[in-house]
């Protein structure tokens, strides 16, 4: 479990991270999006105790993570797959880590296995592609075998094999009772992975809630109707309170705002035949460019 | 106390998964030796051409080996910047505090990691030297037991506190060429400078400086203005203020 009070960095005058306030649960995946700069890394930066918030806490567990007398037994990361150095071996490397933590050496094997680094355990960092370095960290961050996993766009450079892996791997994590936190700028990839989704832009929280209903709320859910009558069925719409109607090509409408169900039975009250009537419910995608889109547009969309 | 041995095993792990700590290992004592062979052949060779002006008569052959550390030093000097510094090259820094959060215990397991191995390294750089000053020296230098067992203990004492002075240095720094640089400035250059000038309070200035602090320590000095175990003193200050700065501003800084 990983809570954020009121969560504020600022560097100089720029806002990075501005009053995030919210809990990510266990038995989850939740997805962590929002564009580039939109302070999802430094979010994490903060959880990890390697920033300092300027406002709020960041609590892992409840404690703050410098407060984790071996943190890496309660929380893994992977924050940026680079950050080996380039002349130490695979095993090495996680050794270290280990003994740190007072992890089992045997534990390093194990994980490597896991990974499926074991073959290349004994070569230089250095000579790892960003597939098998993204491994590596995911090695790291299973080290502990902790309760509470973070992980930063962990499919960059993976190929389409290790995308299916890692996508098990957070389920699997997750069905175990873990909370896993990813970070992502793939939609497609969470609406497969995630339960939840957290949208943040320009570091404020857009939307925290399940996948399923971040995309029931975008605006793109609308009905799709073909009727040689458009006029009559439009204006019989536009009455219905929250209904917002366009005209598609000649004989189509586009309405947002009432269910599927409605437009059927007001075409059939107004005698209005129809030739198509079609629910069209958003991508998550989509949903995701409608929430940030507004942040950046207006700056402001608190929810 | 167990997290902290935990930290130092890490350190301890980390610094010998790296060639280049052996490179710097076989270094020193290399370089230490070469020194040694120039330093003992120049006395030789000065006592016995046909200038006498610069006679230096017999000279102590541990003598010899102290005074090549002026330069030996450098090597495992970026031995210990490297321990921090590539690591803020790499990012490794933040992988480094996931695993150890406390800046001030991460910072301790470096030193001791950087003391435990150059402690045994300096000494045994400094009986090497010695034996090839001896070599070089011949009739001219004068052996004793005592003395090489203390300049050899001195040496590796006083490599461990400025390196780990350096460490600190490379904690605040960040970057291994600025921390280079910096060092290269503060332990050689500036104290020549300050040597080149007559002004009193400058030469005071000078005889404060980690190097000349440690070269009074190790008895290398020809005109020592205090004790040996000020020296000492001097220098340990140096380094304890460094890593006090570098754990303050560790806690403060962004990782």
């Amino acid at each position: 479990m990983i809570t954020m009070r009121g969560l504020t960095k600022r560097f100089g005058d720029r806002v990075a991270v501005q009053d995030l306030t919210l809990d990510v649960a266990a038995g989850k995946v939740t997805g962590f999006l929002g564009p580039n700069g939109a302070g999802k890394s430094t979010t994490m930066r903060m959880v990890l105790g390697l920033d300092r918030p300027t406002a709020g806490e960041a609590l892992v567990g409840g404690r703050p993570y410098a407060a984790l007398r071996r943190p890496l037994r309660e929380v893994g990361a992977l924050l940026d797959a680079k950050a080996v150095h380039p002349g130490r071996s695979a095993r090495a490397h996680l050794l270290a880590m280990a003994r740190s933590n007072a992890i089992p050496a045997r534990r390093v094997d194990e994980v490597l296995e896991m990974v499926g680094l074991t073959a290349v355990a004994g070569k230089r960092a250095g000579s790892f592609s960003l597939g098998m370095g993204q491994r590596l960290g995911i090695a790291g961050a299973l080290l502990g075998d902790p309760r509470v996993l973070m992980f930063d766009e962990p499919v960059n450079g993976l190929d389409p094999d290790g995308v299916l892996w890692v996508r098990r791997l957070m389920r699997s994590l997750a069905a175990e009772g873990r909370t896993v936190f990813v970070s992502s700028h793939l939609m497609s990839e969470m609406q497969q992975t995630a339960d939840r989704l957290v949208v943040i832009g320009r570091g404020r929280l857009l939307a925290d809630a399940p996948v399923a209903d971040v995309i029931a709320g975008s605006s793109r859910n609308a009905v799709r109707v073909r009727t040689p009558r458009p006029d009559v069925l439009a204006a019989r719409l536009a009455a219905e309170p929250g209904a917002e109607v366009t005209r598609s090509g000649a004989d189509g409408l586009v309405v947002t705002g009432v269910p599927v169900e409605r437009v059927g039975l007001i075409g059939h009250e107004a005698g209005v035949p129809l030739y198509e009537l079609s629910a069209q419910e958003a991508s998550l995608e989509e949903a995701y460019m409608e929430l940030t889109g507004t942040s950046v547009e207006y700056g402001v969309t608190g929810r | 106390m167990s997290v902290l041995r935990g930290a130092v095993a890490a350190e301890w792990t980390k610094l010998w998964s790296l060639r280049s700590t052996w490179w710097s290992l076989a270094g020193t004592p290399a370089l230490m030796g070469l020194m040694c062979l120039i330093l003992g052949s120049s006395v030789a060779s000065d006592n016995t051409n046909e200038i006498t002006t610069d006679d230096q008569g017999v000279v102590s052959v541990s003598g010899v080996a102290v005074g090549a550390v002026d330069l030996v030093q450098f090597v495992p000097l970026t031995l210990a910047i490297l321990m921090i510094t590539s690591e803020y090259a790499t990012g490794g820094v933040r992988g480094t505090l996931q695993c150890v959060p406390p800046r001030g215990r991460m910072l301790l397991a470096k030193a001791a990691v950087a003391a435990a191995a150059l402690f045994p390294l300096g000494v045994l750089s400094g009986l090497l030297g010695t034996a090839v000053a001896g070599f070089a020296l011949g009739e001219w230098g004068r052996f004793s037991a005592a003395d090489t067992a203390f300049d050899a203990l001195a040496i590796g004492g006083y490599l461990v506190l400025i390196s780990v002075f350096a460490l600190g240095l490379g904690t605040l720094l960040r970057s291994t060429a600025g921390t280079l640089t910096t060092a290269f400035l503060l332990v050689m250059a500036v104290p020549i400078l300050l040597d080149g000038t007559d002004a009193p309070l400058l030469e005071h200035v000078a005889d404060a400086l980690p190097s000349a602090a440690g070269r009074i320590f190790m008895g290398g000095a020809d005109d020592a203005s205090y004790p040996q175990a000020v020296g000492l003193l001097i220098l340990a200050a140096w380094t304890a203020a460094s890593l006090w700065a570098a754990r303050t501003t560790l806690r403060h800084r962004d990782a």
